[in-house]
């Protein structure tokens, strides 16, 4: 049986002003997970996230990470088994140097000199930022900032990252590469929790998904399942990727089973109906 | 520090009021060295709070964050504060060059330091209550119709608006730096804070720049400075309340003014 990396166990959330922003929210995580977190603003994403990484204490319920409950351990010592990257980042970013920024966190936890060079060649290998490791990271393009604030965060060595909508502001290509990092760390066998409005990424990315809707879990499991639930979406605000959305009207002539989540997938499946009987795939 | 919603006395008075109101007390506070004087302010001012129906918490608040920077400013007051009435001898014996002297504590240097942290203390309960109580358009109008040029309000009042945007954008970068196992502003000395102190300020700042230029560009594509004159979707009247208000406030300032001369004879 996969063990559990994160449990949610039956969390209510209220603010210090009495708002309730999570009710009785209740799932598991398990290690090596792909897991996507989508609902529209103020469904209670961010919310479960801090709660998820230590930096809100649920008002009732428990969250367990790694078999440690987040009420029993400090943040400094938490940050070392769940990394969370934070949307903006520029609200991250303060060395002259990206490589000081990287290292920020290893210098925090007083580990040895030879730990810290290892932790940082690794970040920067993950990331990509090498021929960037002495330039003054606010002055980066986006992509790169971000990218900055992802390796920083791996320079923690957690065993679970956590990002919240990385991929703001970001191009097609910025947001492919990040993804890719996330997707890179779960082959490394880490376990990947991302919230993000970008429902293509999530199809192209994330092995299940988890629907928030005011404050509630709405729905909960593997993507392609979760993608045809088009009515339960629309309560949530959320529609899926629009190639699903052609491929569900698409259904009575290609006569698919489940939701489509990539174009190749439907485009082969178009090639099929339309060349049926001859060994045929649109590249 | 961000406008509280209400009905009281206080939420319905003239802007132009509470800002006049605001500069007499400024005035009056960095003028008087009588505690007397301070102290009927003070009182003052508490009222005003209670009138405003603003929960004292909200001060409160406030005020914790001033009690180190008071604490502060009474303690170097009363180390380097010249004096003749010794109440502790110096540490250092005066005829050392430079150094000589040091750590000697004077009454004149005590009271002198009581006064400002007293100073302090009072301006604090004095500014988040206009601003509480006013709402920024108005304030931004009220200071206009005083004659300040519209560009220097804007200024003002658009710096005020930023301030809740700050808070919680420091508390942004607190957790973010506290993910990365980095605790001093929890839990380090004063030293330890200090130093870490360029690792708040420097993404403050250049957050605050960045969207400093950005509501500039914002407003010059929407033509902010194009007319010498502007028109103002919403206005303020001066009110008969107002005006007896106002005429009150100087009456009272005017008699704490007379009575901090004389007790300065």
């Amino acid at each position: 049986m996969t063990e559990t990396a994160i449990s949610v166990e039956r969390v209510t959330y209220r603010y210090h002003n009495g708002f309730q922003a999570l009710t009785d929210v209740d799932f598991q995580i398990r290690k090596h997970e792909f897991v996507a977190i989508i609902g529209q603003n103020g469904a209670g994403k961010s919310t479960l996230l801090k709660n998820l990484v230590g930096l809100y204490k649920p008002t009732q319920g428990n969250i367990v990470v790694n078999g440690i409950n987040t009420r029993d351990i400090s943040i400094a010592r938490l940050s070392t088994k769940v990394g969370f990257v934070l949307q903006n980042p520029d609200r991250q970013l303060f060395a002259n140097t990206v490589e000081e920024e990287i290292t920020f966190g290893p210098r925090n936890l007083k580990l040895e000199q030879a730990e810290i060079d290892r932790r940082l060649e690794h970040a920067l290998e993950m990331t990509g930022l090498g021929p960037l490791r002495e330039d003054f990271p606010m002055a980066l393009s986006a992509g790169d900032r971000a990218k900055v604030v992802i390796a920083s965060v791996i320079a923690m060595q957690p065993e679970i990252i956590i990002l919240d909508e990385p991929t703001t502001g970001q191009d097609r290509r910025g947001c492919a590469q990040i993804m890719d990092i996330a997707k890179d760390f779960q082959n490394r066998g880490f376990t990947v929790v991302v919230v993000t409005h970008h429902m293509a990424l999530v199809a192209d990315y994330a092995e299940r998904v988890i629907v928030m809707c005011q404050g509630q879990k709405l729905l909960d499991g593997p993507t392609a399942e979760i993608f045809t639930q088009t009515q339960a979406l629309r309560k949530a605000f959320v529609m899926p990727p629009q190639v699903t959305q052609l491929a569900a009207r698409l259904q009575p002539q290609l006569g698919q089973q489940g939701a489509v989540l990539h174009t190749k997938e439907l485009a082969d499946l178009v090639a099929r109906q339309y060349f049926s009987g001859k060994e045929s795939s649109i590249q | 520090m961000k406008y509280y919603p209400g009905t009281s006395f206080l939420h319905r008075l003239d802007a132009r009021v509470k800002i006049i109101l605001l500069l007499m007390l400024t005035i009056l506070v960095f003028m008087t060295r009588n505690f007397p004087v301070l102290a009927v302010i003070f009182v003052f001012l508490l009222l005003g709070w209670k009138i405003s129906g603003i929960p004292m918490r909200e001060l409160g608040g406030y005020l914790k964050l001033l009690v180190g920077l008071i604490a502060f400013v009474v303690l170097i007051q009363c180390l380097f504060q010249r004096g003749e009435t010794s109440l502790i001898d110096p540490i250092l014996p005066e005829f050392l060059p430079l150094v000589g002297g040091m750590g000697r504590i004077t009454v004149e240097g005590v009271q002198f330091g009581l006064l400002l942290g007293f100073r302090l203390l009072v301006i604090m309960c004095l500014m988040p209550l206009v601003i509480m109580c006013t709402r920024i358009r108005e304030l931004s109008l009220g200071f206009v119709k005083l004659g300040v040029p519209y560009r220097i309000a804007f200024m003002i009042t658009t710096a005020l608006n930023q301030v809740p945007l700050l808070q919680d954008e420091i508390t942004t970068i607190t957790d973010a730096q506290k993910l990365r196992a980095f605790t001093v502003f929890e839990d380090g000395t004063p030293l330890k804070k200090l130093k870490a102190y360029p690792t708040l300020v420097i993404p403050l700042v250049m957050g605050a720049m960045k969207k400093s230029m950005l509501i500039g560009t914002a407003m010059d594509v929407r033509a902010f400075g194009s007319r010498k004159g502007r028109s103002y979707l919403h206005d303020i009247q001066m009110g008969r309340a107002d005006m007896v208000t106002l005429v009150g406030m100087i009456l009272f300032c005017a008699v704490l003014a007379a009575a901090n001369y004389m007790l300065q004879r």
